[in-house]
């Protein structure tokens, strides 16, 4: 019996963003589709997983988390060579957590003397991340811009309160921006417009619309994802045709039930493979609502990722 | 166009082309054509010349053939029997003196290597910066880009004197604007005159010293040129796209001061063509708006005193101000303080003493900005537990303000005190309160103060439609009682312009799609008369929304071709919503209930729904907890209907829209209502009261069965019945 | 779907009689339309109408029950293709693998951790759902045994697998009174197992091997009059089995696709042999569209993020989750602890307590009712405000517990603080910050 497929008409593209230094880049989006829809359109670029590099030694993660990294931690140069070396990581995102005002609160010119040290030791795309503080962000990514001229960096977040005054000046330093909006499919878009507004160029942007822990809010992230990807290929909704990313890591680890012991909670299973999984599985829903980019911290929740990105992209007969 | 500012234009720009070409011979000369020619570590060549003709040039053969071009470009000289000049021959000359003036600059580094400083800073014994190379144009001109610094001043000349040209320089400092130096006037140069004053100048200072000649105006021409292809995207060539991208974007103008010769004529007629208009000190003739220039393009004999904030206005600069300047904590956290009886040292208004506050808008020339006036005594001239009678007048000018934004500028002054630590503020217009508290007068506060508040805040949060901000304060009782009868006045033509406009008289309504972070395919249409089910927004306040926002969720629409006038259904609306539901929504209609009805977003006020048995509609407010004769509460209601459906039934309105003449006018309007909660009912009785008369039923509002009459239909309808409501003969509902 | 409540309405008795629940017809027509009410509750309909409303209401994706009793599954329901559309309507069930060819310690493990495997989170019992008992030995008595032990052992639902008709014929006769799902009808012996699961009424799995075979051996049961499928494309890889939900559910909703209108069953167990692998299948299948999610282990590890995951999924986006109101202690507090209020929204909840989790400062969180109201929209809904923030305060027996009277409440609302100082006299409010992420720092410079 013959089985009409119903295909949705799709009618706009992701735009294409070049990551990275000019001759060595790595490109997103392109979907002509909703996420892994390759029977009625086309995911020319699979989506991509950077690996967590943090400026300091992590003092709050569980050890689980930190044991792969145990013997680069407080070195982010040779943390970030071991991801790639070791781990094959595809990109690298830069957590510049001790700038935060809260924490160290390190100034900005240090801050972007790591980050130019980091970007110096690798050869992929290297995502930057403030710690969503307005001003101090604005500080430390202008810094950041400057030192690593030529680079093509992804920097962010960028919100409304700071995106004038950091879109310039990644403008001027020819760096790609993060788009940052708390969860509101309006909001992002008009992030995207002012961008727009600014002048950065449309091959420049990526959307971060704030990522939620399994447990912690995922579903309101996961629609928002999927109504931004929905807008914009259904409803030629043209601002909103920019690739997704999702800083979920950073979320996931810091949750109780990834902190808790077997012996604390013996009914949570494994206390490692417990994690591993509520960091896979976090990336797992944001693929299928349609992140294009993932950053992710375990080498074993990154290896599940990769896995079920490749499963994904084979149509198969059975 | 003034004929005398284009003829000295066009003189100005021949002698120039004149000067180049004959410098560009001499140096051919002695180093013939592939001599290579340009600007100190750059990309952008001569970046006037790439920017605009897309030219690089590299050599002094280059040279050349840009002043050849120079020649074609040059208008004729404007002779005594021409009485008609046009602009674009003056606009044609400033474009070729800028390219002329860039061979000489260029040359002018090849035979002195040494003639400018390379670098940010001025040195001891050479205070000439020259051209911005590369580093300093992209660090400098990301502060063009984010706002930090709107624009620049293009100096020509001198002040009378040294301290002049200090205030002026500080002056414009203040407004964050750079200061691009050049050329002298009877010998002296504003450079010199701030060095003897003591100003520290150079790129940190934002005070550029760029060249002694007016030639080196094009080195501030160029940076603009260079930052609309580094920061605009915009392609060396495309003139068009680099002119408007200045225009638009970078607030610069050019200010000579001293005598205007032809030379200096001829700069400022190219600057036009950038949309930077001239604000000269000296009586040179004017040009009023032609179009180029955002306003104004020539205004002139302005004092030295005046020429800053004139030179703002002029180019249409919008001011920023940081922060609050007042000796309390200023913020969002100290809105819901209380000021009590024990704390308290002063209260006004509030049926205590006269009390008015009044926001109106005035001529640009009316306002000056910034100017605070107190009238009676302040704060530290009254003794503790004083009252006094209070008012304050807010004058506002902006471009862009129209008289309709004043109620709601207006209805800001309440958060906008409250948010001063040690301060209450209730009520508004002429029943408005305030307390002030012990603490908050120990630490200096003044009455004067809100002054300054007011005039942060409203540029702040109103930049885009206001200019300029005064503010009068007075405690005098004679002065309030002036205000005050001047305030009604105004109050009642501002109720009567809101009573005066109908859905009929506007053809553009607003969208508001604030709720769609919850309810996807909602989308609110806001009319004079259907406010947002919300209650909290209407028709004035989306139209300031948008121009405050022009992205975001209050969006004009152009109601276009009426479908069906009973129903509330336009054509522009109809597309509108279509596609900001994102095709959820095929219809909608602005007056009924029952065919294709807005769709509900969660925030309602009140729900109306029907009561079929008494072939009418209820309506039930969001603090009416009980039970309804529909069968559903409040919120079993809000439930149904909520998260951005259409709901054919059931609606959410506002409470003004029920007192609205279009009240579901599809179904019979407010004839149709036949049970409101007691507590609804006496809300707007009041305001329904002339409609009913309308209706020719004065005393409708009795005929309404309430929560004490029944919350079912067995129990509303025999009370409708004995009353004879007019529901019960109507049309059928369904 | 797609009759709204006032066409429903035309056709109910409207004689306002009560005898469903609620007090009107207009509101059971209400209840009707936005699938919170059965037909069957109206004692005044006629067949006719009933039939009629029953067609045009019933969702196109049929609601099929598994099992008996407290333990009882509903599976399908469903009406949309994404979640923010209105709602995912069912949550996936989860289960548990037993073979007979796994030996009987194995099986007592796994039955037992089955058992054991259950938590409570906002109220609300998470759980691996059914039990698949499946036969692959030539001799049958092992499989009937397993059978009867697993009935034995666990109320839960079950689905029985074997492709011995004979041998699954029996099983299902031998515990059909549990209404157990049928795996598979198949082309060779759909006509059997239809009327078998006819008879004894239980729902039964139709199992193609690709969409078209599928369609085919559905049509045909329906066609015998069967009312309860459950759907397996046959797809067992990750890529084919995402093309066939989807197409499956699409056809269901967009094309009204009868044979199709039905829930699914997939088989992650079968896709790998890696366990951490087949919990990332089994999740791709909760948001896409997996109905039965047949597993070989439940490990806490493993089955917990999947439940967290289709808890997440599978809630009600336009309402939210919300949490008890009480007084939680986080941490060793004592009473020099601060105190904190905030309100019920389950997310706020989790966000609030893992960040003062996080600071090490242990705290007091008080939890308001707000009727599952995020901060600010309970505020302006009137739900968070002085009025009602004071007697709780009063009430929840917080004075008891710290000496001193300090109350933290959220950034955001710090407009009602006046007022709340008003009519709590004896505290003093503080300002916390806006956003939950600044409590650490906030709290660390707290003194009581």
């Amino acid at each position: 019996m013959a089985v009409e497929i119903p295909k949705v008409a799709y009618a706009g593209k992701i735009k294409e963003i070049p990551l990275g230094r000019e001759g060595n880049t790595i490109t997103v989006g392109g979907e002509s589709c909703y996420p892994f829809h390759l029977f009625e359109g086309a995911m020319p670029h699979p989506p991509k997983i950077a690996m967590e590099v943090y400026d300091r030694a992590p003092e709050d993660w569980p050890d689980t988390a930190l044991e792969p990294f145990a013997d680069v931690a407080g070195d982010p140069a040779a943390w970030a060579r071991k991801c790639i070396d070791t781990y094959g990581a595809e990109m690298i995102a830069l957590q510049l957590a001790s700038t935060d005002p809260n924490a160290e609160n390190i100034p900005a010119d240090e801050a972007a003397a790591i980050t130019k040290k980091v970007s110096d030791a690798v050869d992929v795309p290297l995502i930057v991340f403030g710690t969503s503080n307005v001003d101090k962000d604005t500080e430390v990514l202008k810094a950041v811009c400057e030192a690593c001229e030529g680079k093509n960096l992804i920097i962010g977040p960028l919100s409304e309160g700071n995106y004038r005054a950091i879109g310039a000046t990644a403008i001027g330093y020819k760096h790609t921006v993060m788009a940052s909006t708390p969860i509101d499919i309006n909001l992002a878009k008009q992030l995207n417009i002012l961008l727009g507004n600014l002048n950065v160029p449309d091959d420049k942007i990526i959307i971060d619309p704030t990522t939620g822990a399994l447990g912690y809010g995922l579903e309101y992230c996961y629609s928002v994802m999927e109504r931004i990807r929905m807008a914009a290929l259904v409803q030629e909704d043209e601002r909103l045709q920019f690739p997704i990313l999702a800083n979920l890591a950073k979320e996931v680890w810091k949750i109780k039930e990834v902190k808790l012991s077997e012996t604390e909670a013996p009914l949570l299973g494994d206390q490692k493979k417990r994690g591993i999984l509520m960091e896979a599985m976090t990336a797992q829903c944001v693929l299928l609502a349609g992140a294009d980019i993932l950053v992710m911290r375990h080498p074993e929740a990154i290896n599940l990722v990769k896995e079920s990105i490749q499963d994904l992209m084979i149509r198969g007969e059975g | 166009m003034s004929k005398i500012i284009c003829s000295a234009a066009i003189r100005g720009a021949h002698k120039i082309v004149g000067t180049a070409e004959a410098k560009c011979e001499a140096a051919l000369k002695k180093w013939g054509p592939v001599q290579e020619l340009g600007f100190p570590n750059t990309t952008y060549y001569l970046p006037i010349i790439y920017g605009i003709l897309g030219i690089p040039v590299k050599t002094l053969g280059d040279a050349k053939g840009v002043l050849d071009k120079c020649k074609e470009l040059l208008p004729a000289q404007v002779s005594d029997n021409v009485w008609l000049p046009y602009l674009a021959p003056a606009l044609e000359a400033g474009m070729a003196t800028f390219f002329a003036e860039e061979i000489v600059e260029a040359i002018r580094y090849l035979e002195e290597p040494n003639c400018y400083t390379q670098g940010e800073n001025p040195l001891p014994d050479n205070i000439w910066l020259g051209a911005a190379d590369d580093v300093i144009m992209r660090k400098r001109g990301v502060e063009f880009v984010d706002g930090t610094a709107p624009g620049f001043a293009a100096i020509l000349g001198a002040a009378p004197t040294s301290e002049i040209a200090a205030k002026i320089a500080i002056e414009l400092q203040e407004k964050n604007l750079y200061v691009f130096m050049c050329a002298d006037h009877e010998g002296k140069t504003m450079s010199e005159q701030l060095v003897e004053a003591g100003v520290q100048i150079g790129w940190p200072t934002r005070l550029v010293s760029f060249g002694p000649s007016y030639t080196a105006t094009v080195f501030a021409m160029g940076f603009a040129t260079r930052a609309a292809m580094s920061f605009g995207g915009v392609k060396p060539g495309d003139f068009a796209a680099n002119l408007h991208y200045n225009k638009d974007r970078i607030f610069a103008f050019a200010m000579p001061l001293g005598t205007v010769i032809d030379e200096w004529y001829a700069n400022a007629a190219g600057a036009i063509n950038w949309g930077f208009p001239t604000i000269a000190d000296t009586p040179i003739p004017e040009i009023l708006p032609t179009g180029i220039c955002t306003y104004e393009h020539v205004v002139s004999n302005i004092p030295h005193d005046q020429i800053v904030a004139r030179a703002i206005e002029v180019r249409g600069l919008k001011v920023t101000i940081s922060k609050v300047d007042i000796p309390m904590s200023y913020g969002p956290a100290f809105e819901g303080e209380r000021i009590r009886k024990d704390d308290l040292y002063f209260e006004c208004g509030g049926g205590r003493t006269l009390g008015v506050e009044l926001t109106v808008s005035k001529d640009m020339s009316e306002v000056e900005d910034g100017k605070i006036e107190m009238v009676g005594p302040d704060l530290d001239q009254i003794k503790e537990g004083a009252k006094l009678p209070f008012a304050m007048l807010i004058e506002v000018a902006g471009r862009q303000m129209q008289p309709d934004f004043e109620p709601i500028l207006e209805r800001q002054v309440h958060h906008l005190v409250n948010y001063v630590q040690g301060i209450m503020h209730i009520g508004q217009r002429n029943i408005m309160w305030i307390r002030v508290g012990k603490a908050a007068v120990e630490k200096g506060l003044l009455l004067k103060h809100l002054g300054k508040v007011m005039h942060a805040k409203y540029h702040q949060d109103f930049g885009n439609i206001i200019d300029k901000v005064q503010i009068k304060i007075y405690t005098d009782e004679e002065r309030v009682k002036e205000i005050l009868e001047m305030a009604k006045k105004v109050y009642r033509q501002r109720d009567k312009r809101v009573e005066g406009m109908t859905d009929e008289t506007e053809e553009t309504y607003y969208s508001c799609t604030l709720c769609q972070s919850f309810a996807p395919s909602h989308v609110c249409i806001i009319t004079p008369e259907r406010t947002g089910m919300c209650g909290a927004y209407n028709w004035l306040d989306c139209k300031v929304s948008f121009e405050i926002n022009p992205t975001g969720p209050n969006q004009p629409i152009e109601k276009g071709e009426c479908i069906d006038p009973a129903m509330g259904q336009w054509k522009g609306i109809t597309d509108f919503v279509f596609k900001a539901s994102r095709q959820k929504i095929e219809q909608v209609s602005a007056y009924s209930l029952m065919n294709f009805p807005m769709t509900a977003c969660g925030c309602f006020e009140c729900v109306a729904t029907i009561l079929p048995m008494c072939n009418g509609i209820m309506v039930v407010s969001r603090d009416f907890m009980g039970m309804t004769p529909c069968g559903m509460k409040f919120t079993t209601l809000a439930g149904m209907v909520g998260g951005g459906n259409q709901t054919p039934g059931f609606l959410g309105v506002s409470k003004h829209y029920i007192c609205s003449r279009k009240f579901l006018i599809a179904e019979g309007g407010l004839k149709r209502v036949v049970w409101l909660p007691k507590m609804l009912k006496e809300e707007i009785a009041e305001r329904i009261k002339p409609i009913c008369e309308e209706m020719g039923i004065p005393n409708f509002p009795e005929m309404i069965a309430d929560d004490t009459i029944g919350t079912t239909e067995e129990e509303i309808l025999p009370f409708l019945e004995e009353k004879g409501h007019p529901a019960l003969t109507m049309d059928p509902l369904m | 779907m797609g009759l709204s409540g006032i066409e429903i309405f035309k056709k109910l008795p409207k004689t306002n009689c009560g005898k469903c629940g609620v007090p009107t017809c207009l509101a059971f027509a209400m209840k009707l339309a936005t699938g919170k009410a059965e037909l069957d509750a109206c004692p005044d309909l006629s067949e006719d109408v009933k039939e009629e409303l029953g067609e045009a209401s019933a969702p196109p994706v049929r609601t099929v029950v598994i099992g008996t009793g407290e333990r009882a599954v509903k599976l399908g329901g469903e009406t949309v293709l994404f979640r923010h559309e209105k709602r995912f309507e069912n949550p996936p069930a989860f289960t548990l693998l037993l073979s007979d060819k796994m030996d009987e310690a194995e099986i007592s493990a796994k039955l037992t951790k089955f058992k054991d495997t259950t938590y409570e989170r906002v109220g609300i019992v998470l759980q691996p759902a059914m039990v698949a008992v499946k036969g692959e030995c030539k001799d049958t008595s092992g499989f009937m045994a397993l059978v009867e032990n697993v009935c034995n052992n666990t109320d839960a639902g079950l689905v029985l697998m074997n492709e011995d008709v004979d041998a699954l014929s029996r099983a299902v006769k031998s515990c059909s009174n549990r209404k157990p799902l049928i795996y598979a009808a198949t082309r060779k012996n759909a006509e059997t197992l239809g009327n078998l699961a006819k008879e004894l009424s239980c729902p039964l799995a139709v199992k193609g091997n690709s969409l078209e075979e599928l369609a085919e051996i559905s049509e045909k049961l329906i066609k015998m009059g069967l009312k309860d499928l459950v759907l397996d494309s046959g797809a067992r890889t990750a890529g084919k089995s995402m093309e066939d939900q989807i197409i499956i559910r699409r056809s269901a909703l967009m094309k009204k696709f009868k044979p199709f209108g039905f829930p699914t069953i997939v088989f992650p167990c079968e896709m790998t042999d890696n366990p951490m692998k087949e919990a990332m299948i089994a999740c791709q299948m909760i948001v896409k569209y997996g109905s039965i999610i047949i597993l070989s282990e439940m490990k806490g590890h493993s089955i917990f993020p999947l439940l967290l995951a289709s808890m997440n999924i599978f809630t009600d986006p336009q309402r939210p989750m919300a949490v008890e109101q009480k007084i939680y202690e986080i941490g060793a507090t004592d009473e020099n602890s601060p105190v904190l209020i905030t309100g019920n929204f389950s997310l706020t909840y989790f966000i609030v307590s893992g960040e003062v989790d996080a600071s090490h400062v242990p705290s007091y969180l008080l939890i308001k009712d707000t009727e599952g109201l995020s901060v600010l929209t309970a505020w302006a809904a009137g739900k968070f405000g002085a009025d009602t923030i004071a007697p709780f305060v009063k009430k929840c027996g917080i004075e008891e517990k710290v000496k001193h009277r300090k109350l933290v409440i959220p950034g955001y609302l710090a407009t009602i603080s006046g007022e709340l100082e008003e009519e709590l006299p004896d505290w003093q409010i503080l300002i916390g910050p806006r956003e939950a992420s600044h409590l650490p720092a906030y709290l660390k410079q707290w003194n009581a």
